[in-house]
């Protein structure tokens, strides 16, 4: 705690740095024309941004209380002299126009004085050239714009996941009982794979209260990292696990006696050499308090109680 | 098995409260309102055959009735929504929330979700769903069928609000509170006597409930960007142990065995973060967070062993856990010209484990005296990342990260890491995104060689072991993928990642990593009538882990010593390829007002497991040959389903659906194929076991009709 208050006390000397600066200026009304005349050309493009949230006047700040469509798009006088064609003279979110990073800009003057964007700086969707309209988009009434719901729309660019989602051992993700967004800040944050979190435990616990201890007797792999163990995405071993019991307890525990003992095809419920250490749950037939135990003595110890 | 009723009526009590709610609202609303929604009702039918836990793991689909709804109110600056899904399952969800635009916002929100794991699952126990668990006459009845019947599932309930005040924009503040229940029963092995006894599987109760309370202040202003968190959390479980018979001892039904079920726990933290826009268009970021987490336990002082009850004496009878944790992090990024990004950073994180070190004396044990470890670790990372934008639209970037890792811990305490990456992506085709990426890790573990009493101390393989969560490794990731989309209505992708992770300091344990992952995805829209869409993925692990077997106490631990009977090191590598791929069609009979979509998706995993006795010129055990000691059905499976969905939009306002849909999935495993409930009653071939996770199979048709009413 003292450790904490003397680094939160440090950040005033960056606030010196504050004088000087200024907030980026950005459209303008100048050569504008309305949105009248953008819809006698763009009438279905108008339509869709007319059920949109930015055209919702009860909005501070929206575009509908600004200048509507040129709001996002600039001042649409050059283009309308230009013959209004696509594109010319007028910022349109096309890939083959505008890159990632004015994108994002124009979104960014209005919502980038918010939490959730305080951090795009932070995140890896930003280097890697994602825009805001690669998810969102604002002609339509979707829920917060978005071009399709979790987490098919994450599993477009991240398609490995979507392998680990369709695994027979999953999060409810598939189900949509849980989305990306419930443990990613996809807006950037500070967390590792951009987790809403400093630690995976961390995050892991907001669900899991229960393994949260703290217990007697740890298992020390457990409380570093969940994911030494588990994978959160998917697998096909039960709980998520990241290898089939008992191979996945005898990477690390090989000892005299049974952790070091080879459990085979003939130690399972047909073989001649039936184990509790093989069949079923193996390992965890006997030992399931591998989270922590507060059990007594060797029991405890051993997670068998 | 457990009283639901008054879970069930808080949902009612919740569902009156919010309905109330908007029609007060809309009652004393009348001018400039806008009222918008929609409504569907589904009816349908299940025919399933096979395990329906597996099947319905976290859905409830069954026959009947469900609906969905949502409804939306608008007036000038007030806004309402209102919605619910599968409302009259135990998926069911509703979230309340409403506000006025730049002012205040608050929702209230209720969401159920099951987890089911077997059904039908069986147990010679009483008591079932309680935290005791008997038989009546020693030794318990074989014969299943007179066995008590169960299911192992899970339902989670969450009830939550918030609400947000940004009038004083740029500063805000907002408070949540949310409480969730869970109740069923898991299954839970316990050790009927240890070593070299039997297995029980337990059903265990769940009755947790866990509330948190997060508030948290801040202000958002260009060039400033703060904010202030609190979060409280509790945890609370009604049973502190599940107290049991023990079949594996002659002991009565008044003494019983006890295995200790998650203590209560109480944590909270505390956070900062905040932002600065700085000269060169940069950004100074930090997020400081101190957390701590609180349990107790009252211990117990003796145990049930084959003997009867042994007495142990401890330091103090009550455990008090505390494990504090400290956050810091620190990230500059610059993007001071067009073509350069920058980031540096500096992250800390530290686990202070604070809990009790307890002492307990079991004169029964080896040693007699011993005391729990107290677990911590502090990590440290710094790095830069730099991304440079060069002609012909490439895109190169490059970084550096150096970590470590200190941790209380015997074998390995600490661990440098080097991890190197580049990246380089394409973009100078309108129609065409190429990147390639490789990373490498190189990870140094420091290792303290055990302290042993003599060369027969089985400690003495410790030597050896080099557990992978922390041991040295290097590892090396490469990526390539491809997008493609030459027409607006045709995507293309391709993509492929090969990792492989060398385990350079281990003798005894896992040794080798390697992971193949393959990806295409297609989407083609024709002539605006027929969308076609499909994706393959594929996956190749393959892990190869080196072991010993040895007796205790003779000190043939050394796995460079000659091979004997008994005394021999072996090895397993355990193979898994994942197919998966999906196909369909989307066909517009009569566009914007007919629709067909076709769909079908199938999963399956080969698991195999090769296991090699090392034993030299020895013989292998009787019967055993180097071939058929492996498995090859290591959670085998194949996901397969098929669905033809109708659509026809009646008008705007009115849309009806019909379709079929089929699903099946198979599971075949050699550790549980034959199962057997009492495969023995003693030794270690025995167990009480209850087919928990035995035999997920099921094969099910689910057809389905609904209607959409949009306002």
């Amino acid at each position: 705690m003292k450790k904490f208050i003397i680094v939160l006390s440090i950040f005033p000397i960056f606030l010196f740095l504050w004088g000087g600066l200024r907030p980026q200026e950005v459209g303008g009304s100048d050569g504008t024309v309305g949105v009248e005349v953008c819809k006698g050309c763009h009438e279905d493009r108008y339509n869709t941004y007319a059920i949109s949230t930015h055209s919702k006047k009860g909005i501070p700040n929206s575009p509908a209380n600004k200048e509507g469509c040129e709001t996002c798009h600039g001042p649409g006088a050059a283009h309308v002299e230009k013959s209004g064609e696509r594109g010319v003279g007028i910022f349109i979110f096309s890939k083959k126009i505008a890159d990632a990073k004015s994108k994002s800009a124009k979104c960014l003057s209005c919502h980038g004085e918010t939490k959730d964007l305080s951090f795009w700086d932070l995140s890896k969707h930003k280097v890697s050239d994602v825009s805001c309209d690669n998810c969102h988009t604002v002609h339509s009434g979707t829920r917060k714009n978005l071009k399709a719901t979790q987490p098919d729309l994450c599993n477009i660019c991240h398609r490995s996941i979507r392998a680990q989602q369709n695994k027979t051992s999953h999060h409810p993700i598939r189900e949509g009982k849980l989305k990306c967004t419930d443990c990613h800040d996809h807006h950037g944050g500070f967390g590792p794979k951009m987790i809403k979190a400093n630690a995976p435990n961390d995050l892991c616990y907001q669900c899991h209260a229960e393994k949260r201890g703290p217990y007697m007797w740890e298992h020390p792999p457990v409380e570093e990292n969940c994911l030494s163990c588990h994978t959160s995405h998917g697998s096909n071993h039960a709980k998520l696990l990241v290898s089939r019991v008992p191979q996945l307890c005898q990477s690390c525990h090989d000892w005299s006696r049974h952790p070091g003992t080879i459990y085979t095809g003939f130690e399972t419920f047909r073989g001649p050499s039936k184990s509790n250490r093989m069949f079923a749950r193996a390992c965890l037939n006997c030992h399931s308090a591998i989270h922590g135990s507060n059990g007594p003595s060797l029991r405890g110890k051993t997670h068998v109680r | 098995m457990y009283d639901r009723g008054g879970e069930s009526m808080k949902s009612k009590v919740f569902i009156i409260v919010v309905i109330s709610s908007l029609m007060t609202f809309l009652n004393v609303s009348a001018e400039e309102m806008k009222i918008s929604g929609e409504v569907s009702v589904t009816a349908q039918h299940l025919n399933i055959e096979g395990e329906k836990a597996k099947f319905n793991e976290y859905r409830d689909i069954r026959d009947g009735f469900y609906g969905d709804f949502d409804f939306q109110y608008e007036r000038e600056k007030y806004y309402i929504d209102f919605k619910g899904q599968d409302v009259g399952r135990k998926t069911q969800s509703y979230e309340f929330s409403g506000g006025k635009w730049g002012s205040f916002k608050y929702d209230f929100s209720y969401d159920q979700l099951p987890h089911n794991f077997t059904y039908g699952a069986k147990t010679f126990y009483s008591g079932v769903g309680g935290a005791n668990l008997t038989y009546p006459t020693h030794p318990p009845s074989t014969d299943i069928s007179t066995w008590n019947t169960f299911d192992y599932s899970l339902e989670r309930r969450n009830y939550a609000g918030g609400f947000k005040f940004e009038l004083l924009k740029p500063f805000y503040f907002q408070a949540s509170l949310s409480k969730e229940t869970r109740k069923g029963i898991y299954p839970l092995g316990a050790a009927g006597t240890t070593p070299g006894g039997i297995a029980i599987e337990l059903p265990a109760p769940i009755d947790y409930n866990t509330d948190n309370l997060k508030l948290e202040v801040g202000y958002n202003k260009n060039p400033l960007s703060l904010s202030m968190s609190y979060h409280y959390s509790r945890f609370h479980n009604d049973n502190s142990n599940l107290n049991f018979r023990n079949p594996s001892t002659a002991i009565t039904a008044a003494t019983t065995d006890s295995f200790t079920l998650p203590p209560n726990n109480d944590y909270y933290k505390l956070g900062f973060q905040g932002a600065m826009k700085l000269p060169w268009n940069s950004k100074f970021n930090l997020d400081l967070s101190t957390s701590s987490a609180q349990s107790d336990a009252t211990l117990f002082d003796s145990y049930v062993s084959s003997a009867g009850v042994s007495n142990i004496t401890l330091s103090d009878n009550v455990f008090n856990g505390k494990v504090d944790t400290q956050s810091y992090n620190f990230v500059l990024t610059s993007n001071p010209f067009y073509f350069l990004d920058g980031k540096a950073f500096y992250k800390y994180y530290k686990k202070d484990n604070k809990s009790d070190r307890i002492t307990t004396t079991d004169t029964t044990a080896l040693p007699a005296t011993f005391e729990n470890n107290l677990f911590g670790y502090q990590k440290e990372k710094y790095g830069v990342e730099l991304g440079f934008r060069l002609p012909a639209s490439f895109y190169l970037s490059s970084g550096y990260t150096r970590g470590q890792i200190k941790r209380d811990r015997e074998d390995i305490p600490e661990n440098d890491d080097d991890i190197y990456n580049i990246n380089l992506r394409w973009s100078g085709l309108d129609f065409m995104v190429a990147k390639v990426g490789y990373e490498r890790l190189h990870r140094k573990a420091e290792f303290e060689y055990p302290s042993v009493t003599g060369p027969t101390d089985d400690k003495n393989i410790e030597t050896y072991v080099r557990r992978y969560d922390a041991a040295g490794k290097d590892r090396d990731t490469y990526k390539v993928s491809l997008e493609f989309f030459p027409m607006e209505d045709l995507n293309f992708s391709l993509g492929y990642k090969h990792k492989d992770t060398n385990y350079k300091d281990t003798i005894l344990g896992l040794q080798d990593d390697k992971r193949d992952e393959f990806s295409v995805d297609a989407d083609y829209l024709i002539m605006k009538r027929v969308r076609l869409f499909g994706y393959f993925d594929y996956e190749y692990v393959k892990l190869h882990q080196f072991q010993r077997q040895f007796p205790n106490n003779l000190g043939l631990d050394d796995p460079a010593l000659a091979p004997t009977t008994n005394a021999y090191n072996w090895t397993v590598t355990q193979t898994e390829k994942n197919y998966a791929y999906g196909l369909g069609a989307e066909v517009f009979i009569l566009p914007k007002k007919l629709t067909l979509r076709v769909q079908h998706n199938s999963v399956k995993s080969d698991g195999f497991a090769d296991y090699s006795y090392l034993l030299g010129t020895n013989s292998l055990p009787a019967g055993r040959t180097q071939e058929n000691i492996d498995i090859s059905a290591w959670d085998n499976y194949r996901l397969t389903n098929f669905l033809v969905k109708f659509v026809y939009d009646l008008n705007k306002s009115l849309t009806f659906a019909a379709g079929w849909a089929y699903e099946e999935y198979k599971y075949d495993d050699d550790q549980y194929n034959e199962y057997q409930y009492v495969p023995g009653t003693s030794g270690s071939s025995g167990a009480y076991l209850t087919g928990a996770y035995n035999d997920p199979s099921y094969r099910a048709n689910v057809f389905f009709l609904s209607t959409t009413f949009k306002f």
